[in-house]
């Protein structure tokens, strides 16, 4: 499944836009653009999530990795989550830490 | 005259096979050098034919013929053993040609021209490089695996009306996924584990190695009732059953430092790292049956009643590491006679077949539903299931299967 992937940065928020499958493999990608977003200083992240069709504990792991990078306070937002991606991240306890519309 | 350099380990500068081949090589005709490895790092100009000893091993041995590489082309490299053949074999088996002992010197003249012959035909030294490189790699995954199989139990405790069993299927060499077995409290509780790491591959099964540990030894360590307040908010899940709190019971204390200790200690020490565990921790009373269990953020296990009806444990608290102040609950069932407890990890359900699709948990619940049947069936029932489905498709995920089952009276 194909996957993809952009960023768009304005002002102090960095908007990542992703659509297929979240795992092991895309999971890097998308890290890069987390670390790139913490380099130009933002303060808040939002994916857009209404075309990630899965997402594997690699693409959590991604969450967490964001959410430590990121400055404290920072806030993440996931916007538009299919059910099966936001099931994922309710297993594992760390929609605690994030937002999710 | 045409020039020969023998490679060899310093300790063997002077063996009999270096010697006689310095002897054979003469009469032939060489002009013969020496030189141990590290001499090499200089530049010096190339031989006609170089000699290297198989006990450099087939990386070195490689990596050394790259020294000796001008304009993309490099002498007649020839291996030869001394002493151990086996790595000897593994340089031929890299792609390397070889001389074995005697070394008379006709013998070796012929053998060493049809080597050049050989040479000139056969891959370029960068590409047996890479290949040599790729062996290495593969050599020390497999050691990776053989160390990680040590972190799963070697045995499961045998307990009297109960059976237990456990499988353990990485997709790659090594795993994030691990499962254990072990009994509390001088053999009066059982505790099972069945944790994912996140991720796949090296980095999981390093932390793998990390939280299995820590698991085990914080339970093993635990006194009785020894909880300070702040770390733990007990409660006991599933209300509706008329017992003794758990966190009093025997094992419960065991239960919450480990998982709460473990989640302290990644949460200080790797949080960084981003890496964290879901994981099934439950505790058992053999005699009554009596579950006590924490769900940190892991697929829930199915309750299979002897009926055939089914319930879900589910989380009781968040994945351990994947924040520092967690808290968790914990969590309580009783197995009668012929109750069966499932627990797995997401590989079972997110396993895919080659239209992508993915298991899920209906299937698996399906495949519970049979009845009457001892946990090692269970697991196999399940584990045939998934490869049913996945076919031809490769594996994905780790999957680890786990199941506890009350014989049945």
């Amino acid at each position: 499944m194909s996957f993809k992937i952009n960023m768009n940065v304005e002002g102090d928020t960095a908007t990542i836009r992703l659509a297929g499958e979240l795992d092991g493999r895309s999971a890097p990608e998308l890290n890069d653009l987390v670390s790139q977003a913490v380099g130009r200083q933002v303060a808040k992240l939002v994916l857009l999530l209404d075309e990630l069709t899965y997402m594997s504990s690699a693409g959590v792991r991604c969450l967490v990795f964001a959410h430590q990078k990121l400055p404290r306070g920072s806030e993440i937002t996931l916007v538009g989550t299919q059910p099966e991606v936001a099931e994922t991240i309710r297993l594992t306890g760390f929609d605690r830490s994030i937002m999710m519309r | 005259m045409p020039t020969a350099l023998v490679v060899a380990e310093p300790g063997n500068t002077g063996s009999t096979a270096v010697l006689e081949l310095d002897g054979a090589l003469r009469l032939e005709g060489f002009e013969v050098e020496h030189a141990v490895p590290d001499d090499l790092m200089l530049n010096r100009p190339s031989p006609d034919l170089l000699l290297v000893s198989a006990a450099l091993g087939l990386q070195r041995v490689a990596l050394l013929c790259q020294r000796f590489v001008v304009d993309g082309r490099t002498p007649t490299v020839v291996a030869f053993p001394d002493d151990d053949i086996g790595a000897l074999e593994e340089c031929v088996r890299g792609g390397f040609d070889y001389v074995t002992r005697p070394f008379l010197p006709s013998l070796l003249r012929s053998r060493v021209n049809s080597c050049f012959e050989r040479w000139q035909l056969s891959s370029t030294v960068e590409e047996m490089a890479a290949l040599a490189s790729l062996r290495e790699y593969e050599r020390e995954l497999s050691i990776a695996r053989e160390i990680q199989a040590g972190f799963l139990p070697e045995s499961m405790p045998e307990l009297d009306g109960w059976e237990i069993a456990a499988s353990f299927r990485p997709a790659r060499q090594v795993a994030g996924d691990f499962y254990d077995v072990f009994t509390l409290v001088n053999g009066r509780r059982l505790a099972f584990v069945v944790a994912d790491v996140c991720d796949k591959g090296v980095g999981a099964a390093l932390f793998m190695a990390l939280i299995r540990t820590l698991l085990r030894h914080t339970a093993e360590h635990t006194g009785l009732v020894q909880l300070s307040g702040d770390d733990l908010t007990a409660v006991v899940g599933g209300a509706s059953y008329p017992a003794p709190l758990p966190l009093l019971s025997l094992g419960a204390g065991p239960l919450v430092q480990a998982v709460v200790g473990t989640n302290r200690y990644m949460a200080r020490n790797h949080l960084k790292q981003g890496y964290f565990a879901t994981m099934f921790f439950g505790v058992l009373d053999p005699r009554s049956g009596d579950l006590v269990y924490i769900n940190g953020g892991h697929n829930p296990p199915v309750m299979v009643r002897a009926d055939g009806r089914q319930s879900l444990l589910p989380p009781t608290g968040p994945a351990v590491g994947i924040l520092p102040d967690s808290s968790y609950t914990l969590g309580h069932v009783r197995l009668g006679p012929g109750d069966a407890l499932f627990t797995y990890t997401d590989g079972v359900v997110e396993a895919r077949n080659a239209d992508h699709g993915l298991y899920g948990t209906a299937r698996l619940q399906e495949v519970l539903a049979r009845p009457g049947v001892n946990a090692g069936d269970l697991l196999e029932a399940v584990d045939s299931a998934v490869r049913h489905f996945v076919g031809t498709a490769e594996q994905s995920d780790d999957i680890t299967t786990l199941a506890l089952r009350r014989t049945p009276r």
